[in-house]
């Protein structure tokens, strides 16, 4: 399949130009990347696509590193977030690091932060770990900018809350406070494969005592990624001990609406769901030893 | 066997820098001046009568060169199949290139277009309109043989394409002699070869109707009559260009599809060359490997002897037979009836019409689907009975010296099974592995075997299908030599191969013979297609008959101009030279300079004539059938660990063993083992083409949803045992591996993980969800 209606390839280089081009157009899609998209060509889903407005002469590929957390630009590649991710070398860190080592090679040096949360996909692993991570975005309109904590991002399947004319610039990574560790995991039968689950978590402990949990699953338990407020509740003063975390596991049942498809069923997710949260949550423990 | 120089090591292949540097030699590679693109309309209907097709608004479209409509194309039946006669008594002939009234699976050509490029050809599909009536489905080959499930084909009651059993002994009398009888139902899944490149043709046809082809295709002669026959032309108007090399076959490549006569008609209509190339989604849905369900009972005696064996066996052959007519053969042959001894046997296939996809050939034709079943059974009975699988695999398999199961006019010369069970157990460690106590956490190990006791080296003795080869072998005035041949190299290292033989033959050094780049239909003997594990075993022997009959020209020159009996000289590291004299002796390069030289040459004495017997090019020639069907056999083990909370299998470790009679080239022969593992893991653990029960379309067109093993999943140990048994028949003692290692990993991984957690997986692919239900964890 190709993009045999396409009219218009615009390559601005100020973002007043693609917010101007994406209110003249409501049908104009952003470029980044281009792994989403490319893939919704192949299937035959752009047939009708008339413009791209290629957004990677912004210069929004920047990441800064500071005391406050990490800010990044929206055309930032998976790979190059990894180095810096890997440079900070950092507990609180964990479970992005361990997410951005999921998708192929070819994909992170490619695929785009902004790109990535835009295509608001369940399966995909960056953004639940963002989510973990109490990621916010930032949000340019012809109105100005706004910012959008993440998981308010997430509409539905494949739907995001931007509102035409929008465009995601960035996201800012808030430094975790005290002693905090992330873990991710991914079930996928495959390496290269969407994931069938995906959990990250992040666990802030105090005096012995956890005192902040966040829970965060995707990959199909729901039309986006969800947290599991009934899991964080169980954690959240306890002692992270096996049983408060089997129980947490076990809790993330409800809190989840998974889907079924060709991958697996719903309820094979739900069973590993639990599986998935309870062995990540491990990891993170681990790390805050 | 004496001393070999060339064969047996492992030469580089001359087209290894090519490929990875852009590979010019694919046919996807190809571009003609002035050439068109072609794209098909398929159906999007599993099955329904076509009422109306208006073309009117994509001839309109700017760009648009020529619409092609089933009216355009000859509406003839034949078999599709490369390796057999078009018009074959034992194939089904019910394949048509564009039917105008009916489709019978989603895909289905309806229409094509040719334009200026790919994006408007495409934008001029969605201009076609067709008006369906759709008609009753049937995906179910069972329900497709009940009394009134849709008719697919007029003259198949009940949809049974083909029904074809074999019977001896007394199958009653042989249940009632046995101590035990067990039964079980194994079923297969739909899996794609996966081949990279796709398939993609590029064809002139002028208004005289001759026409050049440049295609993927495992075979340029079965390309040759199929299209011809298609088109309703005489053969010799059809030239196949033979590609240098194509990328990936497996068994994929082997029949006329659509796409071929679809792009010649397009050339013929516009006076220009047409190119079309498949998407991933087309070609996942234009062949695929056979899904089969297998019904089979065994009778054993306590000491596992086997004393009756039963299988029913129903092959979902999609909308057309193709394929089907043979695969049902040698997966009732090869994978089950002859793998084991029983006195008592019989076994009954179904090939049977569905509304799927049409299935096709793949490495292994048939038998994977079938040691599936019987592989797995046995291992069943092992555990049950407490009796050792390899003790009892041999008890009931073959020996060396006895007749071959399928034409009992050739002996089993070289047989080395038992070697493959001993020395493959010894690797793996199998008798301690076996003993070792289970881990107690969530991640279960376990080891487990399966064998193929008798597969092919080509098709000798088969009904109907092509088999013999033909070679041209050229000896140049730099002492090296020109190999041409027809048999293609679909990438498991033909040339490389073939040009070891040749100059083993020739006393070359390796690399010295060089496989021809310019070949096509009109200028090389005929050679069946690169499929049933062949080409070493039978391309092989002409390729060996070319190069002794350019010897034979080479020894009568060197003769004269050593002054020397041609009986008496040998030839080595490209030097002839008298037997037990090596003193007396000149180059390859000198002896054909000679006999190229003119007739009178100027030297420093004055003018000197040369004689008349050993003027000409040296050539060699051969085109001629194997002697034999050798075949070779495997045992394979592998240890897998399997988590039980989420059901994810890994594979640890592998050893595979073959009996190959010679191996010509080792590393090549372990690309061949561990890519054929490969795939046998995917089709173990997670390949399936699946489609929508309701509608039938593909829900698995791309990689994104179809994965097969990469890197990543393979195990981390691999190893490649070769019995070298020297069959007498083969060139330098070779048989074939191609096929046999693609058989065996599903049966070894679903038993290793039956040691594992002690659950029996009875349908493909093992998924970790089948697992953990499996577990009665779901």
């Amino acid at each position: 399949m190709a993009l045999q209606n396409l009219k218009d390839f615009h390559r601005p280089g100020a973002v007043e130009e693609v917010l101007a081009l994406l209110s003249e157009n409501d049908e104009a899609l952003v470029l980044a990347g281009g792994t989403f998209i490319r893939g919704l060509e192949a299937r035959g889903l752009l047939n009708g696509l008339e413009t791209l407005v290629d957004i990677r002469r912004l210069g929004l590929d920047t990441i800064r590193v500071d005391a406050d957390g990490i800010e990044a630009g929206a055309t930032a590649t998976l790979a190059k977030l990894q180095r810096v991710v890997a440079a900070q070398n950092a507990a609180w860190l964990g479970g992005l690091a361990d997410a951005l080592d999921c998708p192929p090679l070819q994909i992170r040096n490619t695929a785009t932060l902004g790109g990535c949360l835009a295509a608001s996909c369940p399966f995909f692993d960056i953004p639940t770990a963002l989510v973990a991570l109490d990621t916010e975005i930032t949000i340019r309109g012809s109105d100005g900018e706004r910012r959008l904590p993440l998981p308010e991002l997430f509409f539905g399947l494949f739907a995001n809350a931007l509102e035409p004319g929008e465009l995601i610039t960035g996201l800012s990574i808030p430094h975790a406070a005290g002693h905090s560790a992330g873990a991710f995991g991914k079930l996928g039968a495959h390496a290269n494969v969407l994931a069938i689950v995906n959990v990250a978590v992040q666990l802030t402990v105090d005096g012995g005592l956890c005192s902040a949990a966040c829970v965060a699953l995707g990959g199909g338990v729901a039309d986006t990624v969800v947290r599991s407020p009934a899991a964080e509740a169980i954690l959240t003063g306890s002692k992270l001990d096996p049983a408060a975390l089997a129980a947490a596991g076990e809790a993330v049942a409800g809190d989840i609406q998974p889907l079924s498809d060709h991958q697996a069923s719903a309820e094979y997710r739900r069973a590993v769901a639990k599986v998935m949260t309870r062995r990540t949550l491990e990891r993170a423990v681990a790390r805050l030893a | 066997m004496k001393n070999l120089h060339v064969v047996g090591q492992s030469v580089e292949r001359p087209d290894a820098y090519d490929k990875v540097t852009g590979g010019k030699g694919y046919p996807i590679n190809v571009r003609l001046p002035g050439m068109l693109h072609g794209k098909m309309l398929r159906s999007p209907y599993a099955h329904a009568r076509i009422v109306a097709i208006d073309a009117s608004r994509a001839e309109k479209l700017p760009g648009v060169k020529a619409v092609l409509l089933p009216r355009d194309v000859p509406q003839l039946k034949f078999c599709p199949v490369y390796f057999v006669p078009v018009q074959a008594p034992s194939m089904v002939q019910d394949f048509d290139v564009m039917n105008g009234d009916i489709v019978r699976y989603v895909g289905q050509p309806v229409a094509a277009v040719a334009a200026t490029s790919v994006e408007i050809a495409e934008a001029a599909l969605d201009l076609i309109d067709v008006e369906y009536e759709p008609l009753a489905a049937v995906f179910d080959p069972e329900a497709a043989m009940q009394e009134g499930a849709p008719q697919l084909h007029a003259d198949a009651p009940r949809n049974i394409a083909k029904n074809p059993s074999f019977e001896f002994g007394d199958i009653e009398k042989g249940f009632a002699e046995a101590d035990h009888v067990f039964e079980g139902v194994y079923q297969t899944q739909r899996a794609h070869t996966c081949y990279m490149e796709p398939r993609v043709c590029v064809v002139d046809m002028d208004r005289q109707d001759n026409i050049t082809i440049h295609v993927t295709t495992q075979h340029i002669f079965g390309t040759r009559e199929k299209l011809a026959f298609a088109l309703g032309i005489p053969e010799s108007k059809v030239k196949v260009v033979k590609a240098p090399y194509i990328g990936g076959g497996f068994g994929g490549k082997l029949e006329l599809t659509a796409m071929e006569p679809v792009a010649a008609l397009l050339s013929k209509k516009t006076g220009r060359p047409v190119r079309i190339e498949q998407t991933r989604q087309e070609d996942f849905i234009t062949t695929t490997r056979n899904p089969i369900k297998v019904y089979l009972k065994t009778g054993v005696k306590k000491d596992g002897t086997f004393t009756a064996r039963y299988a029913k066996s129903v092959l979902d052959c999609g909308a057309h037979a193709t394929h089907g007519s043979e695969v049902i053969m040698v997966h009732g042959a090869f994978g089950v009836f002859f793998s084991y001894h029983a006195p008592h046997q019989k076994w009954e296939g179904y090939t049977v019409y569905t509304n799927n996809m049409i299935g096709g050939g793949y490495r292994g034709y048939g038998a994977p689907q079938g040691s599936f079943a019987v592989e797995s059974q046995i291992d069943e009975i092992c555990a049950k009975l407490g009796l050792d699988p390899i003790e009892t695999r041999l008890k009931n398999s073959r020996k060396q010296g006895e007749p071959h199961p399928f034409n009992p006019a050739f002996t089993l010369g070289s047989y080395g099974l038992a070697d493959c069970l001993k020395q493959g157990a010894e690797k793996i460690g199998w008798a301690a592995a076996r003993s070792s106590p289970k881990d107690a956490g969530a991640k279960k190990r376990g080891i487990g075997l399966a064998i193929h006791p008798v597969w092919v080296s080509g098709c000798m003795g088969f009904p109907d299908i092509y088999e013999h080869s033909g070679a041209i072998i050229k000896i140049n005035r730099d002492g090296t030599a020109d190999l041409a041949t027809a048999a293609m190299d679909i990438g498991s290292g033909q040339i490389t191969t073939l040009c070891q033989i040749a100059a083993e033959e020739l006393g070359l050094p390796a690399g010295a013979v060089r496989m021809s780049s310019q070949a096509d239909t009109d200028n090389v003997p005929f050679d069946a297609p690169t499929h049933a594990s062949r080409v070493t075993y039978s391309a092989g022997n002409a390729v060996k008959a070319a190069a002794a009959a350019a010897k034979k020209r080479l020894f009568e020159v060197a003769a004269t101009l050593m002054e020397a009996s041609p009986d008496d000289l040998e030839v080595s590291a490209g030097r002839v030279s008298v037997k037990g004299a090596p003193g007396r002796s000149v180059s390859v390069a000198e002896v054909a300079q000679r006999a190229e030289s003119p007739f009178v040459q100027m030297t420093a004495e004055g003018p000197k004539p040369t004689t008349m017997e050993e003027k000409g090019t040296i050539i060699g020639l051969a085109s001629l059938s194997p002697k034999s069907n050798p075949p070779p056999c495997a045992a394979q083990f592998v240890e897998v660990e399997v988590d039980t909370e989420t059901g994810e299998v890994k594979v640890l470790r592998m050893v595979y063993a073959h009996d190959i009679g010679r191996t010509i080239n080792p590393k090549a022969a372990e690309g061949q083992v561990e890519g054929g593992f490969q795939q046998g893991m995917g089709y173990a653990l997670m390949e399936n083409i699946q489609f929508d029960p309701e509608t039938g379309s593909c829900l698995t067109s791309d990689f994104l949803d179809y994965k097969l093993p990469t890197a990543m999943e393979m195990p981390r140990q691999m190893d490649s045992i070769f019995i070298e048994s020297d069959e007498p028949t083969g060139p330098f003692g070779a048989k074939s591996l191609g096929e046999c290692c693609v058989i065996t990993p599903a049966p070894a991984i679903a038993n290793a993980i039956y040691d594992a957690i002690g659950v029996r997986f009875t349908t493909l692919p093992i998924t970790p969800e089948r697992i953990l239900a499996g577990l009665g964890k779901l």
